[in-house]
């Protein structure tokens, strides 16, 4: 590294930084020494003074009218000092407003707590605390609640049934939201077709599962009445807005006196908000402003809360300093706001002082984010010559109880439906979307929230393939945008540009594959009684897409995308990056500082990744999440430090009394280029700096920063899974002998973490495949509470996975593209069209995501169904 | 009485507050995380201070060596027991010894212990052989055989095991000892003939005899869980070929558990063949009627008990080298 970096130096002619020192190497994680020494610090790991212990008391009815609660033999257990049921919650807190609705949606207001109702098993009913959690949970024993128990929604089909009464009466049914789409001339394009394949695809329900589970310790200070809320969080900025907002109970009057008597403050409100507004006028103006009118005519509160809620974003006494340090992993669940964050805020803010809640697993398996129910009827108008004309899609998805805050089911549904053209070339596409709600928990974004658009299409490509008796491979390749297509548009909208490889992928995959080589094995096992497979799945992934991507998936809201990123040079010399990101398990502290090294020309060791503070990091709605973290905060982290770089080398100018084109710097050296033995440090600059005053009041020597959304292609983070399994059609159980991914993320940072993200994707594929069930009974009983109910794949039963990187040379700077999510976006179609092809001489057509041994069995037809 | 540790150890700080319980109560809480209900916590440092204790309490009392199954329960607070007796530090109960042709394993002896003892593996080969299937590494390094046996599940390794072997099982109380037989242990879901005030101290197999032929089949959702039906298969054959006795005691297929009796006796007089093991296999699959839950059906249990015996009996003749 040493030569190469020298060799660099020497061809040096312009005052370009050395790149590709870091860049685009394995560098070690850097969090891995505190991580696995066991000293990272988790939420759990934070004991303020005088901290005492939440528990929550959890419905074990799945649908219920709360009669009565009786708290008095809880309250007399030694050690509690209060519990506070939905009743306390109204008082202390506003409800959850709509604050993301979509026209033709209904989206419900509601409490941390139930007031009169429960909604699914694990809704919490009431906060104990008490000096320990053990005491919590004893006092939760002795809480006698007398229920009246109600019909139940458990599946779709009851949530369309319009005589089950609806879960929340305002909207008169279970349907909460509802919509269609057209895209090109749908009708002309069916009348064309030569063949129409219609099929039904069902996927059951997941969980995220994060190793660590939610938690949060409200810290207050009793003095100055201070909070800081530390959090197992993906966006501590969402956390903070939403706590303040819903714990602000003063009275609009009360609001704008305060607000009259502290104009700093409304000054910087006002003038934040009022850029915003001017700079995103076009954005916002896409808003269906129909939206807001709808929900209100549905339930008139509405307006009442989200007049609140704007009130209270400004005036809000009660925003806390939001703090998260390490997390241990999410895959969207830590996105969203918990209910439960804002019953313990308000607990610890009427008690005055600090409250901790760690989350056990069966409060997470119940409540912590459920995903991926969804049903989607899919027709393909195709040509005798496999040429695909177009598709017609009817999806539902079940919401489950509860809306996520503040993203949900609505939103979702059109990212499904943005993305299921996929990157094929169609040339009409309709979309229907329902989404309903059941006595289930709550569905949240996990890892692709839209990933069975994937699914369903893949899949349905090779039911279409066998009809037609066409490979599967040969008609995804005459569909598929190729190089000669390209740039070209998405049916639904979004511009592809020259970068989009989903065809490279294919290519390189098939001849990774060898199909002749496997199609000779395949009959020869079927001699010997073994069934082998081998499936295909292609996709591309917005991340983070092109500019209109967004406006595809819900017009007005890539207003909130662009993201901040600080550079910061400190009065010691120091160099830190601040971001609203939030690293729950992608190694930002290694990939941000690989770039912010090479722009600098220091060590990796030399970089200081700020994170997890709201009080000291660039604001941010989204924090970590979307597969952004790669392309849209890596990018920053490249403009600002470059930034930096040429604010340090103007000093440097000054200092040295040189051209700032004549200067490089080299391992944190700043000299005249070919003149090292002269040179200067970072500490000599911020020296000078803050010894001319200029920076004497602020507690750094330089700071920039820059807002940045992409890198002005198209972002399509692109890739070809192939499955090989081994069906035991004695037992059902599949092995998978081989597992390939092809894929292009543009630049890579970190390959091995590259790496690490697509295996940990295709393991949670593989997971929902064979093992992972989220089971409710027939009456919404919960069936999955414990680690031996809901099964998580371990390593012993994943496979390799081989990976092959194509790189294609970036066509613009900072070509990061996501990988976060893509690995679970390829695997479930892979690993269900390898079977379906291993069992296809069965006559198995394969419509459920799911399965484990039995329904393999089951059809093979080897067992009768039960 | 004097020695053993008694105090009201459920939850972690109560103990810290008392004198000498702040060690204790680390220990506590490393082991049972901080979420169990509350419990009296006894450490008896002798069997016979174990078992007047048993004869004091034994009915709200339960008893913990391992821990690795009843800890789990507690921390979800499906048991709750008022008492719990550990046997942990009781000296003379963690070997395995061996007296004429008996083996026995003390209540004490883990899973890893009875895995790695060459006189597991040279004579009690069934037992040997079931080992891998226990769980993971960890929770074999805690778990004890005896645990695994008074706890009972019927999904587990172990009670197949001596049900196929014929173990006796050895219950203490201030009573004196008695010996039960496996067949007459096991009576219920997590449920043994074991009385309140008595303590399993061991469980003896008899050595296995010249040419015994032995497998384990198991079909678990993953590495380590729980069987979706397991077979632990013994055979033996006359010296003209003919199998002279036959052990096919199943686990995961009903609340205890059970040995395929119609089978086995079909099995006996008979000439090992493939098509008798076809045979054999489809008869177990009528003779047992397992449940069905959120892991597996009731029929693909039965289909693949019988799977299980084809290839339990198919690995058994392996071992002569001799299948026609």
């Amino acid at each position: 590294m040493r030569k190469s970096l020298a060799k660099q130096a020497l061809n040096a002619d312009t005052n370009a930084p050395a790149m590709g020192r870091f860049v685009g190497q394995s560098v070690k994680r850097v969090e891995d020494q505190r991580l696995l020494t066991g000293n990272g610090t988790y939420v759990a790991d934070v004991n303020p003074e005088e901290v005492v212990h939440a528990s929550f008391f959890r419905s074990p009815y799945a649908h219920a009218e709360i009669l009565s609660i009786d708290l008095a033999a809880g309250l007399a257990l030694d050690g509690v000092i209060a519990i506070y049921t939905g009743k306390d919650i109204e008082r202390l807190t506003n409800p959850f407003a709509p604050l993301a609705s979509l026209a033709n949606q209904y989206t419900p207001v509601f409490y941390g707590l139930a007031t009169d109702r429960v909604r699914h098993v694990g809704d919490p009913i009431a906060i104990i605390i008490a000096t320990s959690r053990c005491i919590a949970e004893d006092a939760a024993e002795l809480i006698d609640v007398d229920y009246k128990p109600l019909a139940t929604v458990t599946n779709h089909r009851e949530a369309n049934d319009p005589t089950i009464p609806a879960i929340w009466p305002k909207n008169d049914s279970n349907v909460l939201y509802e919509d269609e789409k057209i895209y090109g001339e749908i009708e002309r394009v069916f009348a064309r077709a030569d063949h129409v394949f219609t099929e039904t695809f069902s996927c059951h329900r997941v969980s995220n599962q994060p190793m660590e589970t939610r938690g949060a310790v409200a810290e207050i200070d009793p003095d100055s009445g201070e909070i800081t809320y530390h959090a197992a969080t993906q966006s501590p900025h969402l956390l903070r807005w939403i706590l303040a907002i819903s714990t602000e109970r003063e009275s609009v009057v009360e609001s704008l006196k305060y607000l009259a008597t502290n104009r700093d403050r409304l000054k910087k409100f006002g003038a934040g908000a009022k850029a915003f507004l001017t700079e995103k006028k076009d954005d916002l103006a896409k808003n269906d402003s129909t939206a807001s009118t709808n929900q209100i005519k549905k339930d008139p509160s509405t307006l009442a809360h989200l007049g609140r809620t704007f009130f209270n974003t400004l005036g809000s006494r009660r925003y806390p300093r939001v703090v998260a340090k390490d997390v241990g992993g999410a895959f969207g669940s830590k996105g969203a706001v918990n209910r439960e964050d804002v019953v313990l805020l308000a607990a610890a803010l009427d008690l005055n002082r600090s409250v901790k809640w760690i989350e056990d697993r069966s409060e997470n398996l119940a409540d912590g984010g459920q995903a991926r129910e969804e049903d989607m009827t899919i027709s393909v108008a195709a040509k005798d010559d496999g040429t695909i004309l177009g598709f017609r899609v009817e999806l539902v998805m079940d919401q489950g109880a509860y809306p996520a805050v503040p993203f949900n089911c609505g939103l979702f549904s059109n990212m499904i439906k943005a993305m299921l053209p996929g990157p094929y070339r169609l040339e009409a596409f309709e979309m229907k979307m329902k989404v309903v709600a059941s006595n289930k928990g709550r569905y949240l974004q996990y890892r692709g929230p839209w990933a069975n658009e994937t699914w369903v299409r893949e899949r349905m490509l090779d039911i279409v393939a066998r009809e037609l008796a066409i490979s599967p491979t040969e008609l995804r390749q005459k569909n598929m945008f190729g190089p000669e297509h390209l740039p070209g548009k998405m049916v639904t909208g979004p511009d592809l540009d020259e970068d989009m490889t989903a065809a490279a992928t294919l290519a390189k995959a098939i001849e990774v594959a060898d199909l002749p080589a496997f199609e000779v094995a395949q009959a020869e096992a079927l001699t010997i009684g073994r069934h082998l497979g081998i499936g295909f799945a292609t996709y591309h992934e917005a991340a983070p897409g092109p500019d209109n991507f967004w406006e595809s998936v819900n017009p007005g809201s890539d207003a909130f995308l662009p993201e901040r990123v600080d550079a910061v040079l400190g009065r010691d010399g120091s160099v830190s990056i601040k971001t609203q990101q939030l690293p729950h398990g992608q190694s930002h502290e290694t990939t941000y500082s690989q770039l912010a090294a090479d722009e600098l020309g220091i060590a990796i060791k030399d970089v200081t990744l700020v994170y997890g503070d709201t009080d000291n990091t660039p604001f941010g709605l989204l924090g970590t999440g979307g597969s952004r973290g790669g392309p849209v905060g890596g990018g920053g982290v490249t403009f600002s430090s470059r930034q930096l770089r040429r604010l340090i080398l103007d000093e440097a100018a000054d200092l040295m009394e040189a051209s700032v084109d004549d200067l490089d710097i080299i391992d944190g050296k700043i000299h005249v280029r070919g003149v090292p033995a002269l040179s200067k440090t970072f500490a000599d600059v911020a020296r000078a700096v803050t010894s001319r005053g200029q920076a004497a009041s602020t507690a750094n020597a330089i700071e920039t920063h820059v807002v940045y959304s992409n890198a002005g292609n198209g972002g399509w983070a692109c890739s070809t899974h192939v499955c090989w399994v081994d069906v035991d059609l004695e037992t059902g159980f599949v092995t998978i002998p081989r597992y390939v991914v092809v894929e292009d993320c543009g630049q890579m940072i970190n390959p091995a973490i590259v790496e690490g993200q697509i295996r940990g994707g295709v393991a949670q594929g593989i997971g929902a495949v064979f093992y992972e069930k989220t089971v409710y009974d027939e009456s919404a009983n919960f069936q999955s509470s414990t680690f031996m109910d809901y099964l998580i794949p371990t390593a012993m039963e994943i496979p390799e996975i081989e990976i092959f990187h194509l790189e294609t040379p970036a066509s613009v700077e900072a070509d990061f593209r996501g990988v976060g999510e893509g690995g679970m976006i390829g695997s479930p179609p892979a690993i269900n069209n390898a079977v379906e092809n291993a069992l296809a001489h069965l006559g198995v057509r394969i419509t459920e995501q799911h399965l484990p041994p039995t329904r393999i069995l089951e059809l093979a037809g080897v067992i009768e169904a039960e | 009485m004097a020695n053993s540790v008694t105090q009201r150890a459920g939850h972690a700080e109560n103990l810290a507050n008392k004198p000498g319980g702040r060690d204790q109560a680390a220990k506590i809480c490393k082991g049972l995380g901080v979420k169990n209900p509350p419990f009296a916590y006894h450490r008896p440092e002798t069997l016979d201070e174990a078992l007047l204790l048993l004869a004091q309490i034994g009915e709200e009392a339960k008893i913990m060596s391992g821990g690795q199954s009843l800890l789990p329960v507690m921390a979800i607070r499906l048991g709750q027991p008022e008492n719990i007796i550990d046997i942990s530090q009781i000296r003379g109960l963690d070997s395995i010894e061996t007296e004429s042709d008996i083996v026995m394993f003390g209540a004490l002896v883990t899973h890893s212990q009875a895995e790695a003892s060459p006189v597991t593996r040279d004579s009690v080969p069934l037992l040997h052989k079931a080992m891998p299937y226990i769980g993971h590494r960890a929770i074999r390094n805690r778990g004890t055989l005896c645990g695994s046996l008074a706890h009972a599940d019927p999904a587990a390794e172990l009670p197949a095991v001596a049900l196929a072997l014929d173990a006796e099982l050895i219950a203490a109380s201030t009573d004196g000892a008695r010996f039960i037989a496996a067949e007459d242990f096991f009576s219920g879901f997590l449920s043994t003939t074991l009385q309140q005030n008595e303590l399993l101290v061991g469980v003896r197999f008899h050595q296995a005899p010249a040419g015994m032929l032995t497998s384990v089949q198991e079909l678990s959702r993953r590495h380590g869980d729980f069987a979706l039906v397991g077979l632990t298969c013994v055979l033996q054959l006359s010296s003209d070929g003919l199998v002279d006795s036959a052990a096919l005691s199943f686990f995961g297929v009903a609340s205890t558990p059970s040995r395929a009796t119609q089978a086995e006796q079909s099995l006996v007089g008979s000439r090992p063949t493939t098509e008798l093991f076809e045979e054999i296999a489809n008869m177990v699959s009528n003779e047992l009627d397992p449940p069905s839950d959120t892991h597996a059906s009731a029929n693909y249990r039965k289909h693949a008990a019988g799977v299980l015996t084809k290839r339990a009996l198919a690995d058994c003749m392996s071992q002569t080298g001799v299948l026609t």
